[in-house]
Order: C-alpha cells, then structure tokens, then sequence
C-alpha cells in the first residue's frame, strides 16, 4: 500500500512534513537558496515572528547563498526593486557562504533606505553582524547628508542617530569588532547600543534632530551622494526598522544567533 | 605589475589604474551579476582605479579587458571625518 502525503497549498513542504513560513518560502524562492540555508532562514522568520519584531523590520539582510544574486535580496520583502530595499553591490566585495565582505576600499551596497522617509524619527534601530575583528576607521552602516544629518553604526564605535554631538551613543571601548551589533532609538530621550546579549550603553539625552536624507549605505557611509570610510568587515547580517526595547534586542539577538549558529558562522 | 603578478594576499595593496575614458566606460555597469564596477578617485587628483577584486572577478565580456589594467599601489583621497 501506497501512503501519500499531503500536500500545503501555503507553501513547499519540508521534509518533516511542515510548510514553511509563506514570507520565508518567498525569499528563498527569490534567493534560489536551499538545504540548510533554507532551514535556518525559515526558522529565523518564525522566531522573529515568534518574539512579535518581525514586523517591526524594514530590511533585513541575511547575506546568505554565497552570491551578490542571494545577497541582494531583502527578507522582509524579497523583490528585486529599489523600492524594496534590494541591496545593489559596487566595487568588490566578496561573497562567500559566511556572509558578504566589502574589501575597504571602493566597496558597498545601496540599501535604497531613506532614513527621513522611510524611519521614524524617534523609533528606529540598525544592525550589523561583523565576523570580522579588525575594528578600523570606518562605517558599516550609514549616511552623512551633507552634515545636517547622521544615521550610522560603527561596530565596536557608536550609534549615531543625528547631527549634533548629543546624539552619539558610543559602545563600550573594544578592539574586537566581531558580534551583533545593534544600535536602537526608542524615543528621543532613549537610545541604546548592544553587543550581543548585552546593553553596552545607552542615553537619556534629548535628540530631536532630523534624519539622515539620504540612502543608507552597507560598508560605506553615504556621504552626500558619495560613499567614504569603506568597512572591510565581513557582514553576516544586517536590519534597518523601527525602534527595539531592551527585551525585544534581546530577542533579535536570539535569533540572528541562532540563525548564524546554523549556518556554521556565528562568532 | 598586473594582476597574474600578484598572490591573493596582495589584492588589499594595489589597484588597477585607468584613464579618464575607462572609468567613464565603467561607470554603470555590471563587471558580473549584480555586482558594478566603481571606480574611484585616489589622493592624486583626477587619477582613476578599480579594486583588484573588480579586475580578477569581472565575467562581463565586455569589459574582460580590465584584467590586464597596470597595477598599482593604493594611495587612498583621505577620507572625511566620521562624526565621533
């Protein structure tokens, strides 16, 4: 006797007999990955879906495949178009199984992401995943519109959410620039820096200066239209989107590591 | 020196050297898939370069002649300061 399977009209199903996530299966469609990479993605949607952040994300980029072709896209909405927050990769940057590494010289992605209009002043937050140790003078995500407005992370340095020096958030002093890092603005009073599972820093001052006008850069900062302080950090993930609290970070950070753990990366 | 001359732990030390007219043909497009050329400015003004990982990964037929670039050493524009 023959015993069939069902099969999901919600998505392709796995080998333990469940579908995937239906936002998770549309990225690894779009990304053509597979295998363990499919796994990992799909169980850092539901995680993150499970801790109730997934929607609090604009962009997230998994940097998984191996190619500018998987890298490119955006978890959150996997469309090959600008207004989808779809990475274009310049100059040379490397692409290999552990993530995306820009060679700190004339390498970066276009994020498409506008901070002024596409965040909210006082509710947003960056990511970068470095798996690499040297910390450097550089920036791994951000935009400089021409001085009247920063939005940037330097792992191991600051979180930047404005023009003035009052909306500098450093992290504690490290020469180690591997880990999570994560900058978040949950107020204009309220922002905080982490490391991993840690709060590093945060600040009550208050900041109510503008965004940055321009597209964030990854690997560079968008310096008016230009992209300066080239990052040769290796990025094995990346987020833009709304404001994290404590717990939520904490959260976010859960699942980005259990993701990276999967795929054999995680420092 | 050109890009056969060079062990893979170098490429961090040069960059390929192009005339104005090359770094206009390059600028735009694709030296593979979804992945552009950008060439840039080094400390000597007005003098163009591509990174040696455009020259050794390019797959764009068009543009194969970027592998025989001149190689030299990297001289960066200095860049502004990172706000803090």
């Amino acid at each position: 006797m023959i015993i069939g399977k069902a099969i999901s009209p919600f998505g392709i199903k796995r080998r333990n007999g469940t579908a995937n996530d239906a936002d998770a299966q549309a990225f690894i469609t779009a990304s053509g990955i597979s295998g363990t990479e499919a796994t990992a993605i799909n169980t850092l949607v539901v995680n993150l879906k499970s801790a109730n952040i997934w929607t609090k994300m604009k962009a997230l980029y998994p940097m998984v495949g191996g190619t500018a072709t998987s890298c490119k896209f955006n978890l959150k909405n996997p469309v090959d178009s600008n207004a989808a927050y779809r990475l274009v990769f310049s100059g040379g940057g490397t692409f290999s199984a552990n993530g995306y590494q820009p060679n700190g010289t004339n390498a970066y992605a276009n994020t498409f992401l506008t901070p002024s209009t596409n965040l909210t002043l006082s509710n947003f937050h960056l990511s970068f995943y470095s798996r690499t140790l040297t910390v450097g003078t550089a920036i791994d995500i951000g935009g400089n519109g021409n001085l009247a407005s920063y939005t940037h992370l330097r792992t191991a340095v600051n979180f930047v959410s404005g023009a003035g020096a009052t909306t500098v958030v450093p992290f504690t002093t490290t020469t180690d620039a591997r880990g999570f890092w994560l900058g978040t603005k949950r107020a204009a009073n309220d922002r905080a820096v982490f490391r991993n599972n840690l709060k590093q820093n945060s600040s009550a001052t208050s900041d109510s200066n503008t965004l940055d006008t321009l597209p964030l850069f990854l690997g560079a900062q968008n310096n008016a239209g230009t992209p300066v302080l080239y990052s040769s950090k290796q990025c094995a993930f990346a987020s833009i989107g709304d404001g994290l609290t404590d717990a939520e970070a904490l959260a976010f950070y859960n699942a980005v590591q259990t993701f990276n753990t999967t795929l054999a990366r995680q420092v | 020196m050109k890009l056969t001359d060079i062990t893979r732990e170098e490429w961090t030390t040069y960059v390929g050297l192009l005339t104005v007219e090359q770094k206009d043909e390059l600028v735009g497009q694709q030296y593979a898939p979804d992945c552009y050329f950008n060439p840039i400015e080094t400390a000597i003004e007005n003098q163009w370069v591509i990174s040696v990982e455009e020259m050794a990964n390019c797959t764009n037929e068009e543009f194969m002649w970027v592998k025989d670039l001149p190689l030299i050493i990297y001289e960066p524009k200095p860049s502004p300061p990172p706000f803090n």
